[in-house]
């Protein structure tokens, strides 16, 4: 006993250190994340004086809203916002309805084999977009769809559905299967016993993996880039913004590609957990 | 046979619209890729022709350089400054939700907004100079002490400078992910380990290094190899913040965008990026497998 109260009342010469210096790791920490995003905005309301000079300033006091109004106007930002808004939807769509039905058949089968699925399909996505993304653009080049918005739904489902039918797996496997046989026994049949008993339970997690979708869709950019010459999506746009526009077109183009993901991450934080998470969110 | 069909057509019907689509739109370009990279544009196939090329290439060699050194730089950012934030998350503190939360919002960001935002602060007039001036301006103000900085462009210069604003940028675009594996992994650690540590009187250090970086491992496996795949493949950052320093995914976009058009070199290449990608998750398991072992 006093052995060990001798060893606990030692001093860890850390111990001050850490305290003096865990502030400033907290405030590191929030400028490290937050001042690129603050940047954006920032520079997004920006008059253009307020940027000139060797060192602009890190803090602009008189705000305009010229930058997003020129941006809808003479930007032509409206059809690629369209293109984004449909084609992320439209993948989102076809994306639950293509990886819910099999993710279910695949969590009811033998664990030996629900698995070997599940790492094949996650071994698609080790390969490089590009090795995927050559093939197919050259293919769908010749049947005339570059520039279309099926091109780009197609291609967004290769990066999503391995992803999501993973995600959803995991969902339906938490479902037990005494429910289906109760509902079954009630004279369901397998089909409705699927579409009014068990899809309404996983109704959670088919929702954050919907957002997942809408999310790599709305900010994808490879394929987007491969299957496009002149219709752009709003991330293409971006990048044409940071090729020959100006900071304040590239900032204001890149805050409201932005905005809707800051926005939903906020409000659906509490659905985040890693595992869900780090394939979504990806380079 | 036909009795299993028939048993299971419910089944069957359910999986085969995502069965057939991987096979349709992922393996088959996959394979398709492979034949492209060893065919030669006059038809033909069975040449090493493209692989030759690239090889040649000078370009390619500084690229396939610069995607190694770019992606074991950012991974080893990312990884750093990710548990160092994920282990001032852990301890207890007064508005820590909050803190939570906030540092969380970014993490969707389009990493073509990640390139645009380093843009800004690393260019020549950027907000990196005004942050450095601002201060080298206020440890100037010390008597006796004389410093002042003159501003680099970080971007276009080349070289190291500009490899390593792509790392930054990948480092911050995945904090937030890097930030919640990391949180996971420590929740995961019970109290009461600590706490034997506590009696064998270890310091903190001692408590960080032989209990918490080891009990982390899974969590430090699943973000390097996730990461990894993702670093090696760094495309728009590197098309958004300097062109002139070429990683292999801008060399294959330029092989295969016009005006080059030739969809047989970047197919090789593409290639090569998916060799480089397997042999660092094999080697990686490898040595986290002996290093575990040696424990």
């Amino acid at each position: 006993m006093s052995a060990t109260a001798v060893r606990r009342t030692r001093r860890d010469p850390l111990e001050v250190p850490l305290k003096v210096s865990f502030p400033f790791w907290v405030i590191g920490s929030l400028l490290l994340v937050l001042f690129p995003i603050y940047l954006i905005f920032m520079v997004s309301f920006a008059p253009g004086s307020a940027l000139f000079g060797e060192r602009p300033a890190l803090v602009v006091t008189n705000f305009t809203l010229r930058w997003w109004r020129e941006a809808f106007k003479a930007g032509g930002l409206i059809s690629p916002l369209q293109k984004s808004l449909v084609v992320a939807s439209a993948t989102t769509l076809l994306a639950i309805a293509i990886a819910a039905p099999a993710a279910y058949v695949i969590s009811r089968l033998r664990p030996a084999i629900r698995y070997t699925i599940v790492i094949g399909l996650l071994v698609t996505r080790m390969f490089p977009e590009f090795t995927i993304g050559i093939s197919v653009a050259t293919r769908f080049a010749k049947f005339g769809l570059l520039d279309d918005y099926l091109g780009v739904i197609l291609a967004h489902l290769i990066g999503s559905l391995p992803f999501i039918a993973w995600i959803l797996v995991g969902t339906f496997e938490t479902i037990p299967i005494d429910l289906e046989e109760a509902a079954q026994i009630d004279g369901a049949s397998r089909l409705g016993t699927l579409i009014r008993v068990v899809f309404p339970v996983a109704a959670g997690g088919i929702a954050v993996a919907s957002l997942f979708v809408w999310l790599y869709s709305w900010n994808e950019f490879l394929y987007a880039r491969l299957l496009t010459t002149n219709q752009l999506t709003l991330p293409l746009k971006v990048f044409q913004a940071i090729d020959r526009g100006t900071k304040q077109e590239m900032a204001t183009i890149a805050a409201i590609l932005t905005l809707p993901i800051l926005l939903v991450v906020y409000f659906l934080q509490r659905y985040l957990r890693p595992g869900a998470l780090t394939g979504a969110v990806k380079g | 046979m036909g009795g299993w069909f028939r048993k299971h057509t419910f089944e069957l019907v359910l999986i085969a619209p995502l069965v057939l689509y991987v096979l349709i739109l992922t393996v088959a370009p996959i394979i398709d890729t492979f034949r492209l990279s060893f065919s030669s544009p006059r038809g033909g196939f069975g040449t090493v022709g493209s692989y030759d090329f690239i090889f040649k290439d000078n370009v390619f060699r500084r690229a396939v350089v610069n995607t190694l050194i770019v992606a074991l730089l950012s991974l080893a950012l990312e990884v750093g400054v990710g548990l160092a934030i994920a282990l001032a998350l852990h301890v207890k503190f007064k508005g820590r939700g909050f803190v939570r939360t906030v540092l969380l919002v970014p993490l969707g960001v389009p990493t073509i907004v990640s390139g645009a935002v380093m843009l800004l602060i690393f260019a020549r007039s950027g907000y990196m100079n005004s942050v450095l001036g601002l201060f080298t301006g206020l440890i100037d103000k010390i008597p006796g002490v004389h410093l002042t900085w003159t501003n680099v462009s970080w971007t276009a210069a080349g070289g190291t400078r500009t490899i390593l604003t792509y790392a930054i940028a990948d480092m911050w675009k995945v904090l937030p992910i890097m930030t919640l594996i990391f949180l996971a992994g420590l929740q995961s650690i019970p109290e009461d380990v600590y706490e034997a540590a506590d009696v064998d009187g270890a310091t903190k250090w001692q408590r960080f290094l032989r209990v918490t970086l080891p009990l982390l491992i899974p969590y430090f496996t699943m973000a390097l190899i996730l990461r990894a795949i993702d670093a090696f493949r760094i495309f728009e950052l590197a098309l958004a913040l300097g062109a002139n320093e070429p990683v292999l995914g801008t060399y294959i976009g330029k092989r295969y965008l016009a005006p080059t058009n030739d969809p047989f070199t970047a197919a090789a290449a593409s290639i090569v990026l998916f060799g480089i990608i397997m042999l660092f998750i094999v080697l990686y398991l490898r040595f986290v497998a002996r290093f575990q072992v040696q424990r």
